[in-house]
């Protein structure tokens, strides 16, 4: 009986082959997004699962305002190095506390180099204390995890590093010498362990571990503090609510000791709803939870639902299809059932017809997925594997839910609707109950038209903000400009000046690609405003070419510009004063008070994505007040020809640094980058509605040929009785655009909920445009225009003889 | 073998009763072949199909091997269709996507016969009914009269103790009509099946031995041959 069932199934997909293929082929690329966004989930929700002890290590976060692009406080996982020390004598059942360096973005990884090989940046080398491997429960395949960082100036590397450098894992003893940054003489550290690889990824990842010694003391001078990274390993699972009351009653103890030594009053610093916090984060919680960033999760939640509304459009196309087929199986189901057969085993021979399809599709779909990953992985800067994957089970065991899920939904409507059918009027050649869902399937239709319209509009609309975004006047010239990943030294600065082509040389703390923000508070007629401060070479504002509004930038005739000027950017000046010109303010601490006198106005510069306006913010030269600095070294060429500056740049780095190569980014470049996250956003959803408007027409082409065919009979008849081809195809054509303009009128609403909130998400955004939603509108009536007239023409023309002289 | 007592079919359209069956009171025994005849609109077809429980009287009793089958759970009924109810219809209705083999083979599968015997009882019927060239066949493949054919030989796969048959030879030509009808009689004689046929032709009609004309619903003439 199965085999019997099988075998007609397989027969009737041959027979329908087009409409089996539209089924199938949609089904499957609906799968294939949905695939790979699982294969995605699983590799993020599989951060550090390595290991059973990671469940017993917390990551220490504490509530502060450095480093923060806001100014605002946030929880953060750099934390004032103090409190590894503070966690270790103050929570009983804590077994290690380790100090690790936490990742920057901007660095470019220090430079490795064995003996007299040419020196290699590897990223991800991280100084530690001598705990790390005590918190951390890595698989050593050389040395030993509890003597390898003993003593200081020892490093333990990835197995992969010591192939890179070696050529082979048996490196125990051998010295590397690092050097961190271009003019450090370098330490050499002598390897004392290798490890492997663990199987998922891990949120404090390393190439190496090095023990500088620098991670084993705090700084002496109780106003210093170092930032690094904390983590515990405790004694077996706590309560995690538990050790978090205890956490933030020791920070407070601690910081209240901390400030009385410092003089300074702890209730004026925590107040306006300023809270001292520190807590702990368990490390499986880690990855999805960052600090500043945005998790994966959220960033992902448009595409789960993208993906979703994707496989649904395809599932939607699969009932479809498949209950407007079921005219042809009604027979079958007549004759059936007099021949003795259960609804119930019809039901389950037609659930099987569609688990067949979703089989093969899921087949495809595994075959997309395989071609599609490399440039999935290249695209989302991830390196997943189908095949290779270490939770290949559990993919397989997702993929059958996945399976019977989709066969489910798909299979379960259409073989209800067959297994129905009534013997009697079926086989009496009454086929009216073809109708029967007729009402649902124009819901379903209506439903995929306004995925797909609401695609269409929100295409337009990113189309517009990307171009608004793209052309924005940024506020500084981005032409011929390179920002080297090294700090300001005067010495070496002059010797570039010396290069021609080479305009400025300068730096600041504030640019695209690397802005560090300080926050202060200023005095200005005794009202008092948070501004942010940005320290500046003196010609670091005619290097970047901002535009000025009202009086001068700092240029080095004035001597004033090096004691006490600052020039505003134009966002700030609105908090000041519109005349800012020549007006001093003060800038108070405990101890001191310090006058500032405003030279110029400048218009705002980008510095960050448009998603983030642009700070108040303070530029200055002068040391007064304390300063700031950060690894950028802008330089601004006056030849378009940079390509022989540059070289000659590397040349006269290379002699002065032969151990630390050099490296830069054009600031065209850094501005790209800035848009990258947006525009790989705007392919991803230009993709999935090519597919989601494509697999909603074939759809509605299938449907119409199918309610042509059903209709036959009343078109002959209408033929017959003198109606012209053109008013056959309207009369087919008016019931599918009834729905295509209610989807129309059903996504207009929704589409402008979801781009207002899109847009929202941008500091400098266009207002909502109109043009999108009369576009999308037109396009989606024509094309299903279009598509129903090619079979209603079809049906129009055929010659009702032959369709009347049936039965 | 049938027992109709008293069976009244009507529908009900805005409160009016439109009468197709009017007092149908009648038995049928075991070997019997009996032909339904009459206008188009008399009722057979209704008649027939709530001999074969298609359909059910909206009054009356009928009585199927002695058991009360007016209104019957849908698992009892499928019981009486795999062992005792065979159907033959006018458009054939072979299922297009099985072979002729596969056809006949249907019932079988549904009744659980073991395969040697359905194998045995497949090539007896093709044997007799002179398709074994056709088995692999599609009916599309087929002519009317052998499509026909293969209706009947599937109707007696399950070894039923009676076959209804609407109109069976109205779709074919003289010829094939008359070769159908004979191995209808032919059934009825030998193998003593029950057969009860809905037919507009007094020819066909000749070869039962009972015919049953109705007109408006109700039986006007009960004649045996």
């Amino acid at each position: 009986m199965f085999k019997l069932n099988l075998k007609i199934a397989w027969r009737n997909l041959w027979k329908n082959k087009a409409y089996a293929a539209i089924n199938i082929g949609g089904l499957a690329l609906g799968l294939t997004a949905f695939v790979l966004m699982l294969l995605y989930i699983n590799h993020e929700e599989s951060y550090d699962s390595w290991s059973p002890d990671l469940k017993s290590v917390y990551q220490i976060r504490e509530k502060h305002d450095f480093f923060t692009p806001d100014n605002k406080e946030h929880w953060q996982d750099a934390v004032n190095s103090r409190m590894a020390a503070l966690v270790r004598n103050n929570i009983p059942q804590v077994q290690a506390v380790t100090k690790v360096d936490q990742e920057w973005d901007w660095n470019n990884g220090y430079s490795l180099k064995v003996d007299n090989a040419n020196p290699v940046m590897v990223k991800k080398v991280k100084d530690a204390d001598s705990s790390f491997f005590k918190v951390f429960d890595y698989q050593f395949i050389q040395g030993n995890p509890e003597t390898a960082l003993k003593s200081p100036k020892s490093i333990v590397i990835k197995e992969s590093i010591a192939l890179k450098l070696f050529g082979t894992d048996k490196v125990l003893g051998k010295t590397i010498k690092i050097v961190i940054w271009r003019s450090d003489p370098g330490q050499l550290m002598t390897i004392t362990g290798v490890v492997k690889e663990p199987k998922t990824p891990q949120s404090v990842g390393f190439n190496a571990i090095m023990r500088t010694g620098d991670k084993d003391k705090d700084p002496e001078n109780i106003t210093n503090s170092n930032y690094c990274q904390v983590y515990a390993k405790m004694n077996g699972a706590i309560d995690t609510a538990l050790l978090n009351e205890s956490l933030i009653k020791v920070y407070v103890n601690a910081k209240k000791a901390s400030f009385a030594q410092q003089k300074r009053n702890f209730n004026d610093y925590y107040k306006n709803g300023k809270l001292p916090g520190l807590k702990a984060v368990q490390m499986e919680a880690v990855h999805a939870n960052p600090s500043l960033q945005i998790s994966w999760k959220d960033k992902l939640k448009p595409i789960i639902g993208i993906s979703i509304f994707l496989l649904l459009v395809s599932v939607i196309n699969f009932v479809n299809l498949a209950t407007a087929q079921s005219v042809q199986r009604a027979k079958e189901v007549g004759v059936k059932k007099v021949l003795g057969s259960y609804k119930g085993q019809l039901l389950m021979q037609f659930l099987l017809e569609s688990a067949l399809q979703s089989i093969v599709s899921l087949f495809l779909c595994v075959i997309l997925v395989e071609m599609i990953l490399p440039s999935f992985n290249h695209h989302f800067n991830v390196n997943l594997s189908f095949w290779y994957n270490p939770q290949l089970l559990m993919m397989i065991f997702q993929l059958l839910a996945l399976f019977a899920f989709v066969t489910l939904i798909a299979g379960f409507y259409p073989s209800w609707i067959l297994s129905n059918y009534n013997p009697v009027s079926v086989l009496k050649g009454n086929y009216e109950n073809g109708l029967k869902g007729i009402a649902l399937r124009n819901i379903l239709v209506v439903f995929q038209f306004v995925i797909s319209v609401t695609f269409i509009i929100a295409i337009g609309v990113m189309y517009q903000q990307t171009q608004y975004v793209s052309n924005k006047d940024l506020g500084f010239e981005k032409g011929n400009l390179i920002n080297i990943k090294s700090n300001y030294e005067e010495t070496f600065a002059e010797r570039l000046r010396k290069i021609p082509g080479v305009k400025y040389i300068a730096t600041t703390t504030q640019v695209m690609g690397n802005a560090f923000n300080v926050p202060e508070e200023i005095t200005y007629k005794d009202s008092k405003i948070p501004l942010n401060t940005v320290t500046v070479s003196i010609d670091a504002l005619q290097a970047l070419g901002v535009k000025v509004l009202q009086g001068r930038i700092f240029a080095k005739e004035y001597k004033q510009d090096t004691v006490n000027s600052i020039v505003l950017n134009e966002s700030a000046a609105k908090l000041i004063d519109k005349n800012a010109i020549g007006k001093m303010y003060d800038v108070k601490t405990e101890k001191n008070k310090y006058s500032f006198q405003i030279v110029g106005v400048i218009k705002d510069y980008h510095n960050e994505g448009f998603d983030k306006a642009v700070l108040p913010t303070i530029y200055k030269v002068t040391h007064l007040g304390g300063t700031s600095n950060t690894n950028n070294l802008l330089v601004r060429f006056d030849t378009e020809n940079s390509g022989n500056v540059i070289k000659k740049i590397e040349a006269e780095w290379k002699a002065l640094y032969p151990d630390y190569p050099m490296s830069y980014t054009t600031m065209s470049n850094a501005f790209d980058k800035v848009l990258e996250d947006n525009k790989r956003f705007m392919n991803m959803i230009i993709l999935f509605s090519v597919i989601s408007v494509s697999l909603s027409l074939l759809g509605l082409f299938a449907l119409s040929t199918f309610v042509a065919k059903r209709r036959t009979k009343e078109i002959a008849v209408r033929k017959v009785l003198g109606a012209s081809n053109i008013q056959i195809v309207n009369l087919l054509n008016k019931s599918f655009l009834i729905l295509v303009i209610a989807a129309n009128l059903i996504s207009w609403p929704i589409a402008y909920i979801i781009i207002k909130k899109w847009l929202e998400g941008f500091a400098y955004r266009i207002d909502m445009p109109v043009l999108p939603f009369i576009v999308a509108t037109i396009v989606s009536v024509i094309i299903a225009v279009l598509t129903v007239s090619i079979q209603a023409r079809k049906a129009a023309v055929t010659d009702p003889v032959n369709a009347l002289k049936y039965e | 073998m049938i027992e109709l007592k008293n069976i009244e079919k009507y529908y009900a359209t805005k409160g009016i009763k439109n009468y197709v069956l009017r007092h149908v009171t009648t038995t049928i025994k075991q070997g019997e072949f009996v032909s339904i005849m009459g206008p188009s609109g008399a009722g057979k077809s209704t008649l027939l199909n709530i001999l074969g429980m298609l359909e059910e009287p909206t009054y009356g009793v009928y009585e199927f091997l002695g058991e009360d089958v007016t209104s019957l759970n849908e698992r009892k009924r499928i019981e009486l269709y795999r062992n005792h109810i065979g159907f033959v219809f006018q458009a054939y209705h072979l299922i297009d996507e099985m072979t002729v083999y596969e056809n006949i083979e249907a019932p079988l599968l549904y009744k659980k016969v073991g395969s040697s015997e359905r194998a045995s009882r497949i090539a007896n019927l093709l044997d007799r009914f002179n398709i074994v060239a056709k088995k692999d066949l599609f009916p599309n493949q087929l002519s009317g009269g052998q499509q026909q054919l293969v209706g009947i030989a599937r109707a007696l796969a399950a070894q039923p103790s009676i076959i209804l048959a609407d109109e069976p030879t109205g779709n074919l030509q003289s010829a094939q009509a008359e070769e159908i009808m004979q191995l209808f009689q032919q059934l009825n004689k030998e193998d003593g099946i029950t057969i009860i046929q809905v037919t507009h032709s007094e020819k066909n009609a000749t070869y039962g031995n009972r015919i049953l004309h109705l007109a408006d619903g109700v039986v006007k003439d009960d004649v045996k041959i």
